[in-house]
């Protein structure tokens, strides 16, 4: 097997990240909710590497520690919508029929629902918490797994080999796991990368809207989203968190451009 | 055609009935924002009365809906104006913004997907992906930000804010848009990007194009009429779902642009709790939004001569 | 530097090319941060729909800068020795923006209206037996309202000319539609309310009929004699396109600046800050019926355990003066004995949690990201007491569900900021009163209540003084509230627009403003 650039590169930032998370879980520069008065908005220094927030915490140690409930959050969110949003996809393109116009309907339901006012109603019922985000994150992201996994699904179970597979008198239920799951991997791969990012970014956008990850707890979102005030005057409170989601994604979306050329079953053949 | 529609009608009404409940779910109501720090229980009282939110949920409704088939969406509790004319006015706004970013952005996105696919691993591959990457990975509000600082404060060639529609003044219009539309089709671009190229990697690898290759056909003619058409199916279902979600997230562009458009009427509607207005919106949104899937599938034949139309 | 202001330049001139279809020259554009609800007043309104407002609509009397009150529509005000009827002599020189002249009749006819419980009038409750009862509006001549009370009381100058109830705002009967409902104002003011185009601008136009009282403007009351055409409020949500918007030119006025852009905006130049302190309030409300800050010492422990100077120069930049009173420091009723800030003292604080029984449970505090300066209340709040060793948790909520929950009395504690309060009576009523029946009220106190309702009766300043020196002492015993500071509102203009000032209340004046270019 050759190795690819991709893997190379993307493995690299996102072990980075990895790592970074994996310190901050034993070790940080200081506590990254102690608030300092006397030093609020300082410059980077020898002490403080990235220098400090509105509260004079270090930016160094909140940006470990988001890192670390970022990536949970994250991680948590792509799975909970790929399970469901793979689910009702799979089941809508391949069985089609009255199974699929329900489905449809509840998923253009979904669809059609403003992120945000989903997030504000789970919210308010959930109480805010990251767990709340989670589910309130995965059930707005399903849907746009299933319609990409139906449209994929659609395209393919018209191909010579499912119909070579039912040909050959194999179950549904067999086709479905063995031709048809498979090839909905690239275009699957590929939204599962770009949502992780989404998921990033849709935590930002809910902490600015106060409905993110609660405080003081650090998300990069929520640090980009309290550090917006301040773009003019200490614009490496934007920068710094944004490096740091730009750097995941990078290294997710590679590595998952990657990991579909690997998946990829008529490579292996 | 018509069955479909047809079929769409459950979840017109499956949407209808989910915000209904779900905004009163929601903690807070008009009477407590309109009274403020002042609320005592009867001036409460008397103007939950004045909204008919004194009524049982499942009352309000019933004429909520009876009013809605009858074409009469209420008056919005905030501004007392009728709540259809003002969605078909903000729409305009977000309409004209929405549509000339996608364009843009498949127009970019498309043939520089396909480009990559087509020179897969290569350094202009590597570079192109690596662009819509980092496009796709910056949040939307802090580029808008950062495009008024630049073009707007520092090189002057756009207004800060403010809004004219085209019909006043076309030239006018275009100044006031210019910026988040390019906010915007840029953040789009990232998504197309990556989506072109999946989508035409996946078909260059059929046997078809393998055959036609072997044929001898020339490789411009390769792409042209066989990998490029049927490349474009799944990136179509894409871009509906992204004239979906922009009529979502556009919010956050219309409030740093100031631009009177259909996101931030519903945004600001939910947070004033004015329930006719989120009513109108998300009822508008979902009817817009079942139209567009609707013509991705019945346009998915077409370009995808694989599938027959369902 | 030399860049800066060339771009500056370059931005300048390239705004007034491309300015807005308004000509610039006799228009004052400024900036609105959200939409007016209605033209309503003093019925669908919130602070931005009463400060548009008081340039189309006056009432009979008004506020002066300092928070007294002056005749406005009224010649004088004629006070019967019971203090029970009320004689408001009208001026002659009063007209309509259609061309009619005021008369007594339409004062009646306003105030009618006002007192009809269909009308949802804000302040209807405090005139109709909450704080005093408007019994008669008599008209005994065309020039002379007699207005007859229940009960003696020393706020109802000040309920009428309150702004959130829209001064009781003396509109003409052109203003309503044949069904009695609300159409558009037709006021006496020095603007008439000309396009409003929602989500994006409300326009002003001069009034030229307009009869200014002699003298200088004060407050609401005085000359404000409008000096230029057009008034444009531009409605921008977004505080950084804002700032933007008035370096780029586009608007002429700034209004609420945040305090932390104020040193780059002071350094630019032609810019001047106007800064006035208001008389709203920031504070702290903690549940007394809460199991756990039932108890006083902890709420003692806990008040001890914050830094309160040291908190507020944080939140707002040093602008702001601490102040454990209710009563804003701009007032005529904040004694110095008010102005006292007890010191931070740890061990007391900890002791006091100790002996309350306290043994580090979890306490939450309900804020919101809507107005900054209360999350950053929660968030030091949360720093402070820990070093207490008082567990305090964020429970950080959007604004409607965090006001539904203030309404119900739903919280622990709760980092909060009340509108301008202007008669010292009202700014410790906002908070205190029985939690049965008003279960937003944080202080239920028998006794401090009944003192309370006797400020309201009682008309002698002095008396009144020493009545608010006495709640005063016992809230700092009771410890129910935490009050920090009231909020200084910083405006900004470039050097061509002249005479702008800020007051006691947020929102801007256009009146007195000459644009010169």
């Amino acid at each position: 097997m050759r190795l690819r650039p991709n893997l190379l590169i993307g493995g690299t930032l996102l072990g980075f990240v990895f790592a970074v998370a994996a310190t901050a879980l034993v070790w940080t520069p200081y506590d990254p909710v102690r608030i300092n008065l006397r030093r609020r908005l300082v410059p980077p220094s020898a002490d403080y590497w990235l220098g400090t927030d509105e509260f004079g915490r270090d930016v160094a140690s909140r940006l470990m520690e988001g890192a670390v409930t970022s990536l949970t959050v994250a991680a948590a969110t792509v799975v909970m919508a790929l399970v469901l949003g793979m689910a009702i996809g799979l089941a809508g393109g391949f069985l089609r029929g009255w199974t699929d116009r329900i489905l449809g309907a509840v998923n253009d339901t979904l669809l059609a629902f403003p992120g945000i006012l989903l997030a504000l109603g789970l919210l308010a019922v959930l109480g805010p918490s990251r767990w709340g985000i989670v589910l309130a994150l995965g059930l707005a992201y399903a849907p746009s797994v299933a319609r990409v996994v139906r449209g994929s699904v659609l395209s393919i179970r018209e191909r010579e080999f499912v119909e070579a597979s039912r040909a050959l008198g194999n179950s549904e239920g067999y086709t479905l796991l063995r031709h048809v799951l498979p090839h909905t991997a690239a275009p699957v791969t590929v939204l599962a990368t770009s949502l992780f990012g989404w998921v990033i970014l849709a935590e930002s956008a809910l902490s600015f809207l106060g409905l993110g990850v609660p405080p003081p707890a650090a998300t990069w979102g929520n640090m980009l989203a309290s550090a917006r005030p301040f773009m003019g005057d200490a614009p490496l409170l934007s920068i710094a968190p944004g490096v740091m989601i730009a750097t995941c994604l990078l290294g997710v979306n590679l590595l998952g451009d990657a990991l579909r050329d690997l998946l990829d079953p008529r490579d292996g053949a | 055609m018509l069955k479909r529609l047809l079929v769409a009608l459950p979840t017109l009404l499956l949407v209808a009935a989910s915000v209904f409940f779900l905004m009163r779910l929601i903690p807070g109501d008009p009477a407590t924002i309109i009274l403020g720090d002042a609320a005592t229980p009867d001036s409460v009282a008397d103007l939950r009365l004045a909204y008919g939110l004194d009524r049982p949920v499942l009352v309000q409704f019933a004429l909520w809906i009876e009013r809605a088939a009858g074409g009469d969406l209420g008056r919005s509790i905030t501004s007392g104006e009728a709540v259809g004319p003002l969605i078909l006015q903000r729409f305009q706004v977000t309409a004209a913004i929405v549509c000339a970013s996608v364009t843009l952005a498949v127009l970019i996105a498309v043939p520089l997907g396909m480009l990559a696919a087509w020179r897969q691993n290569s350094w202009g591959d590597v570079a192109i992906v690596a662009a819509a990457t980092f496009l796709l990975s910056i949040p939307s509000f802090w580029l808008g930000l950062i495009f008024l600082l630049v073009f707007g404060l520092w090189l002057g060639w756009v207004p800060v804010v403010g809004y004219v529609t085209f019909a006043e003044d076309f030239r006018g219009a275009l100044h006031y848009i210019a910026l988040p539309v390019a906010t915007l089709a840029l953040i789009e671009t990232g998504v197309l990007i990556r989506m072109a190229r999946a989508s035409t990697v996946e078909v260059l690898r059929l046997d078809y194009i393998a055959h036609a290759r072997a044929k001898g056909v020339p490789e411009w003619r390769v792409l042209a009429r066989h990998a490029f058409p049927n490349a474009f199916a799944p990136t179509l279902t894409l871009i509906g779902l992204i004239m979906g979600s922009l009529l979502g997230g556009i919010a956050v562009i219309e409030t740093v642009f100031t631009l009177p458009g259909l996101g931030r009427l519903l945004v600001e509607a939910i947070f004033a709790r004015d329930y006719p207005v989120i009513q109108g919106v998300m009822l508008f949104i979902a009817v817009i939004y079942v139209m567009v899937n609707l013509v991705v599938d019945l346009l998915y034949p077409v370009f995808d001569p694989r599938v027959t139309a369902g | 530097m030399r860049l800066r202001a060339s771009l500056l330049a370059l931005a300048a001139s390239l705004g007034f090319s491309m300015a807005t279809p308004v000509a610039a020259q006799d228009s004052l554009r400024i900036r609105l941060n959200a939409d007016i609800r209605s033209t309503d007043p003093g019925v669908n309104r919130d602070a931005n729909t009463d400060g548009l407002m008081w340039h189309v609509l006056e009432g009979l009397v008004a506020l002066r800068g300092d928070a007294t009150i002056a005749p406005m529509l009224a010649e004088r005000v004629d006070v019967s020795a019971d203090g029970l009827t009320y004689t408001f002599p009208l001026r002659r020189d009063v007209r309509f923006h259609n061309g009619q002249s005021l008369t007594s009749a339409d004062v009646a006819f306003a105030m009618e209206r006002y007192r009809k419980r269909e009308t949802n009038w804000r302040c209807r409750g405090d005139l109709d037996g909450a704080v005093t009862r408007l019994t008669a509006v008599e008209t005994p001549d065309p020039h002379t309202v007699v207005m007859r009370l229940e009960r003696p009381s020393a706020l109802f100058l000040t309920i009428l000319a309150r702004t959130d109830c829209g001064q009781a705002g003396i509109f003409h009967r052109d203003s309503l539609n044949a069904d009695g409902s609300w159409r558009a104002p037709v006021g006496t003011g020095p603007f008439r309310l000309g396009e409003w185009r929602r989500g994006q601008f409300v326009e002003l136009e001069r009034f030229a009929e307009y009869a200014a009282l002699p003298g200088a403007p004060d407050g609401l009351a005085g000359n404000k004699a409008p000096l230029v055409d057009r008034v444009r409020y531009t409605i921008i949500p977004d505080d950084a396109a804002a700032r933007a918007a008035l370096l780029a030119g586009n608007i002429d006025v700034l209004p609420d600046a945040r305090t932390r852009d104020l040193p780059d905006l002071r350094a630019r130049p032609g810019m001047s800050v106007h800064s006035s302190p208001s008389f709203d309030l920031q504070i702290i409300l903690m549940q007394t019926t809460d199991p756990v800050l039932r108890d006083v010492r902890m709420r003692r422990a806990i008040a001890l355990a914050l830094d309160v100077p040291e908190l507020v120069r944080a939140v707002t930049e040093g602008s702001s003066r601490p102040s454990r009173a209710p009563i804003p420091v701009g007032s005529a009723f904040h004694t110095p004995a008010m102005s006292e800030v007890p010191a931070r003292d740890l061990a007391a604080a900890r002791r006091l949690a100790q002996e309350a029984g306290y043994r580090g449970q979890p306490i939450r505090i309900v804020t919101t990201r809507r107005y900054e300066a209360f999350f950053e209340i929660a968030v030091l709040a949360q720093g402070m007491l820990r070093e207490a060793g008082i567990n305090l948790e964020l429970e950080v909520l959007e604004w409607a569900t965090q006001l539904q929950r203030y309404t119900r009395g739903d919280y622990q504690m709760m980092a909060f900021g009340f509108s301008a309060r202007l008669d010292p009576s009202l700014s410790f009523e906002m908070f205190t009163g029985p939690k049965a029946t008003e279960p937003r009220k944080a202080w239920d106190n028998p006794e401090m209540q009944a003192l309370l309702e006797a400020s309201m009766r009682e008309t002698d300043p002095a008396r009144r003084r020493a009545t608010f020196e006495a709640l005063f002492g016992q809230l700092m015993q009771d410890v129910p509230v935490i009050a920090l500071y009231s909020s200084v509102t910083h405006a900004v203009t470039p050097a061509h627009v002249q005479g702008y000032r800020t007051w006691a209340v947020d929102a801007p004046r256009a009146w007195g403003v000459r644009v010169q270019r």
